[in-house]
């Protein structure tokens, strides 16, 4: 079980993880753009009642919500190279990080997606039928009158599952991704001084969790300037 | 490369196996995790001196770091602090004996009560301050009161977010598999590694996964309407 | 039986309440009017100590509250007083009619569900709900609920009840059926302090008006008195804006 704790290295390794936390804000950050786009895309059939494909859909975000990340992150590890090659496309060199990120978006896709779905139609039918009521067509008035309203609604959902996948990227290194936790998981071979390294790779991820907290809380209070009563969330 | 469509049938009946253990690292942790969350909540909600600081801590910390920390930290500190402990008070046993699932199942309940106290927390605040003052005027004692008016509807409110957590604790499980656990993702990994067919037992994990999913969601449905039927006609 | 003395409380520098003095006779109603903000309502969740009073003393039946000296105890036995019907209702949401006004029955006065139920189920005939009695608030109109807390306070027999605008909250098509619920118990000789913004009915139903403003009791008298020849110039004011069709009525 490793050599006798040292609370020490606890500091001393925090400046070598850091180093990697750029990798693990770029997972974040990619699937976070990917997966608003995919969920934008996904929550549509689902919106406007398009036959075959909403189903499609339907199944896809259950799949997503049905099983762990990790069984997420193997599946398109070993899956995406197998259903490839059937057009002879070989991507088995490719960095492991392109799959975590393509997980991530999958996942994040299906997530938002539904945020999106619940958000849109929360807005009351009101607001759509006066905004006909002045003259506007449907296209406008959604992103004119509805769109707004729901990214208000939408906001701390998506902040939430954000955060989560945050601390989801700690996953990424059993794939091999050289992100914070695969080069704690190298400093361990090297040091074998688990705990210190767990524990380190903890506080990194809480003071990155706190500060992203802190920045969402703000532009929350920005999106809610107008609703007197700050709701913040429904 | 291609599919092995058969072995992913061979592997799921492997897999199958290993659901008991995945379900008690869920429950467990769950079932303890509420009356720690009950306990920590209830805390916060009446601001208990010196004890409402750790307990806000508590909270924020394990809300804000990844459970595989937990299980990690868990796995590699417990023995150490309990071989010091043994050590000190000259015990009989050793810390190799006791087995890994014990730290699992540790790290998750504190996980789960960290999640489940935010929960009932914001389950209490959903109970009108009228009701509260109601109940005081007619006499009762503040211990009646959250006994009586104020759990009953906080729980009954937190039913949906405690559906969701459940469904989340499932999925977390899954890293249980990186402290060597046969639960579904070890048991996959187990099978795959032994024939070199990832791809089908993953695909088979994930149907099991999803199956229990569905089915969980299905039970808690129900549940879920039995809890609210006193506000039929509210929501 | 009640006796209230020097009665001060303060929100952060904003003095609420500035030092009242009242007196309330058994089976004496007593209407407090007066403007909004003019402290009303701190001065009745005072009474049952839902505001802790910075200052005085209050005396319902036996139990005595000194503001310096309080006990958990003391406050718990002064709220078995005193019953309070409040403008939002507040029915437990969870509980159905009859177990609403069972609870109070059981878990503080400890009577057996039995007696509880049969003594509940008479206060519901009273204010005429004894066919709602497995409804949900949540089923119920706001007149209805009101009936409900007013049974519910009804029920336990207080010394007196306390009614903070109870109608206010209600459309007023619902006003009357809950006003009525109120002088039926008035007539039964129940001491009552009701806070209303409804002239008409405090004139009719009171033994004796209290006019606040401003943290303070500017007037008290006979609803007579008040009502057509107040003393007090703001008095007159308030009454002459709640009530314009008495301008003339002198
Ligand atoms: N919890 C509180 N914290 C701070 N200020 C309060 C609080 N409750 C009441 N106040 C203030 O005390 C003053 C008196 O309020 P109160 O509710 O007693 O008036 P009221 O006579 O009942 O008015 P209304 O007729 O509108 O009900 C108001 O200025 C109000 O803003
Ligand atoms: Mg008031």
């Amino acid at each position: 079980m490793g050599k006798a704790f040292d609370p020490i290295l606890i500091i001393e390794f925090l400046p070598t993880l850091i180093k990697y936390l750029g990798v693990t804000l770029e997972i974040v950050f990619f699937s976070m753009i990917f997966g608003t786009i995919i969920g934008i895309i996904v929550a549509l059939p689902k919106l406007f009642h398009i036959p075959i494909v909403r189903q499609i859909v339907t199944l896809y975000i259950s799949f997503i919500r049905g099983t762990p990340i990790l069984i997420q992150l193997f599946l398109v590890y070993y899956g995406l190279p197998a259903l490839l090659s059937i057009w002879n496309i070989d991507i088995t060199r490719m960095d492991a990080l392109y799959f975590v990120i393509i997980t991530y978006s999958l996942s994040h896709g299906a997530i938002f997606a539904e945020i999106f779905r619940g958000a849109i139609q929360a807005i009351d039918i009101g607001q759509t039928e006066a905004a006909y009521s002045i003259g506007m067509k449907p296209l406008q008035s959604f992103f004119r009158i509805v769109l707004p309203q729901a990214i208000r609604i939408a906001f701390p959902n998506m902040a939430n599952s954000i955060i989560g996948s945050l601390k989801d990227t700690s996953l990424a290194f059993t794939i091999g991704v050289m992100d914070m936790m695969g080069r704690g998981e190298t400093l361990i071979s090297s040091t074998a001084h688990a705990l210190e390294v767990y524990i380190s790779l903890s506080i990194v991820y809480y003071v990155i969790v706190l500060v992203f907290e802190k920045i969402f809380k703000i532009s929350e209070r920005y999106f809610n300037r107008y609703q007197p009563h700050g709701i913040s969330s429904i | 490369m291609t599919i092995d469509y058969s072995f992913i049938w061979v592997a799921f009946k492997e897999i199958l196996k290993a659901v008991p253990l995945t379900l008690v690292l869920t429950f467990v942790p769950i079932v303890i995790g509420f009356l720690i969350g009950l306990a920590v909540a209830l805390i916060r909600a009446y601001n208990i001196k010196f004890l409402s600081q750790i307990a806000n801590f508590y909270v924020s910390f394990f809300r804000g770091t990844p459970a595989i920390m937990h299980i990690m930290v868990i796995y590699f500190g417990f023995p150490i602090l309990l071989d010091y402990l043994i050590k000190v008070f000259n015990l009989p046993f050793q810390s190799n004996n006791v087995p890994i699932v014990l730290f699992v199942i540790t790290a998750l309940t504190l996980t789960a009560g960290s999640y489940l106290s935010e929960i009932i927390r914001s389950g209490i605040s959903s109970v009108s301050k009228g009701q509260i003052e109601a109940a005081y005027t007619i006499g009762m004692n503040t211990f009646q009161v959250v006994k009586r008016i104020v759990l009953p509807q906080a729980l009954a409110q937190s039913v949906p977010n405690i559906t969701n957590l459940i469904i989340g604790f499932l999925h977390t499980t899954s890293i249980a598999f990186l402290v060597s656990q046969k639960e579904i993702t070890g048991a996959a990994n187990i099978v795959a590694s032994k024939n070199l067919k990832f791809l089908e037992a993953f695909i088979a994990a994930g149907i099991i996964y999803w199956v229990i999913t569905l089915i969980i969601e299905a039970l808690l449905y129900f549940m879920e309407k039995k809890a609210k039927s006193y506000s039929r006609n509210a929501f | 039986m009640i006796e209230i003395e020097g009665l001060k409380k303060k929100f952060g520098h904003n003095e609420v309440l500035k030092g009242i003095n009242m007196h309330v006779e058994k089976g004496e109603i007593i209407s407090i009017l007066g403007p909004s903000g003019s402290g009303k309502t701190t001065l009745l969740r005072c009474l049952n100590y839902l505001e802790s009073p910075d200052e005085g003393q209050i005396v319902i039946d036996d139990v005595l509250i000194n503001a310096h000296k309080v006990n958990k105890k003391d406050i718990y036995q002064l709220r078995k007083k005193s019953a309070m019907v409040f403008q939002a209702y507040n029915l437990f949401q969870h509980k159905t009619v009859l177990q609403n006004v069972m609870e109070g029955l059981v878990v503080v006065q400890k009577k057996s569900v039995n007696e509880a139920k049969e003594k509940a189920l008479e206060v519901l005939q009273k204010v005429g709900l004894k066919n709602k009695i497995d409804a949900y608030p949540s089923q119920l109109s706001g007149g209805q609920q009101q009936r409900v807390g007013i049974a519910r306070a009804l029920a336990l027999n207080p010394e007196v009840i306390l009614f903070d605008e109870p109608t206010s909250a209600l459309d007023p098509e619902l006003v009357g059926e809950v006003l009525e619920v109120i002088a039926k118990i008035a007539r039964e000789g129940k001491t009552m302090i009701i806070v209303t913004h409804e002239m008409n009915f405090a004139r009719e139903i009171s033994d004796r008006i209290i006019f606040m403003d401003n943290g303070v009791v500017i007037e008290e008298g006979i609803p007579q008195q008040i009502f057509t020849e107040q003393k007090e110039e703001r008095t007159r004011q308030f009454l002459k804006r709640m009530t314009p069709e008495l301008d003339y009525s002198i």
